[in-house]
């Protein structure tokens, strides 16, 4: 009788054991899957974190860099600006040494007899270098020099310039302009390379 | 016999008292899982706005830095050497009347 009971609580005790056992189970895969589901998502955010954080560290270095650079471009360009400046006027005080200047002009009206195919050409200087050569033989030594078979006369028509002169053919059709403002454009680049090659290098 | 009986009839209580116990537990588990849930999601969340702050100080102090550059590179832009300067008119002239 005594085994009877015994064996009748212990096998409910076995029982009772039995089914929290399977009950915890159960439960506990379930809270291992949902945590398992969450730490992705949670990973997930991880991962979008690490491309915001970079995004946000790009986006304050870059605008900065970006600053920077343009500031730092803008203040080379007044440098060359300033470094033009200085040389457009000791182009302007060139044109007041008479000496050095005629003999520029000479060979820079020479060089342009020879590049404008006409032969009849008319020489435009500025008013003032115009009062100045007109009645040199700026020309002559001019057509000397270019070695050309050519009729050249002033211009009746002054042109506004620094220095340097315009040659046109008769017609009109063919100018040459070896002015100081036409050198100036067209050595642009390789003024500017030269001039930030020497300043910033 | 009597033994035997309440020695039934406690088997079965105990049987009982474990079955709620574990249909407790299930009942609870959607609160549990979701304050679980909640407590990974929320650290996460809050991880992301320290990284995030984190980022827009170094970010800041990044930027500081290039811009402290910045400023010394313009300083030392302001204070070319007259010398160069002249180099460069000269150079200048020379290929404009050459």
């Amino acid at each position: 009788m005594e085994k009877l009971v015994e064996d009748i609580i212990k096998e409910s005790t076995t029982r009772s054991q039995e089914i929290r056992k399977q009950g915890l189970a159960g439960v506990e895969q379930s809270i291992r899957e949902a945590q398992d589901y969450a730490t992705r998502e949670a990973d997930q955010i991880a991962g979008g974190t690490r491309t915001e954080t970079s995004a946000v560290r790009n986006r304050l270095t870059s605008r900065e860099k970006q600053n920077v650079r343009l500031a730092y471009l803008a203040e080379k360009n007044r440098i060359v600006d300033e470094v033009l400046d200085d040389v457009k006027a000791r182009l302007r005080d060139f044109t007041q040494d008479e000496s050095s200047y005629r003999s520029f002009l000479v060979k820079t009206i020479a060089r342009g007899l020879e590049a404008t195919p006409s032969e009849n050409v008319k020489v435009c200087l500025s008013k003032r270098d115009a009062q100045r050569f007109k009645d040199t033989k700026l020309l002559e030594e001019a057509l000397t020099l270019a070695q050309v078979k050519k009729k050249i006369r002033f211009s009746d028509e002054p042109i506004t310039t620094v220095g340097g002169a315009a040659l046109v053919s008769e017609d009109g059709k063919i100018c040459t302009d070896c002015t100081f403002e036409a050198k100036l454009t067209q050595l642009q680049p390789q003024l500017l390379a030269e001039i930030s090659r020497i300043l910033f290098a | 016999m009597k033994r035997i009986v309440q020695a039934e009839k406690d088997s079965e209580r105990a049987l009982l008292e474990a079955q709620q116990e574990i249909a407790q537990i299930r009942k609870d588990l959607p609160n549990r899982i979701a304050e679980m849930r909640d407590k990974i999601l929320k650290n996460a969340a809050n991880q992301r706005e320290r990284e995030l702050v984190e980022a827009e100080r170094a970010g800041s102090a990044e930027a500081e830095r290039i811009a402290t550059d910045g400023r010394k590179h313009l300083e030392e832009l302001s204070n070319i050497p007259e010398a160069r300067r002249k180099q460069a008119v000269e150079k200048a002239i020379h290929l404009i009347l050459s």
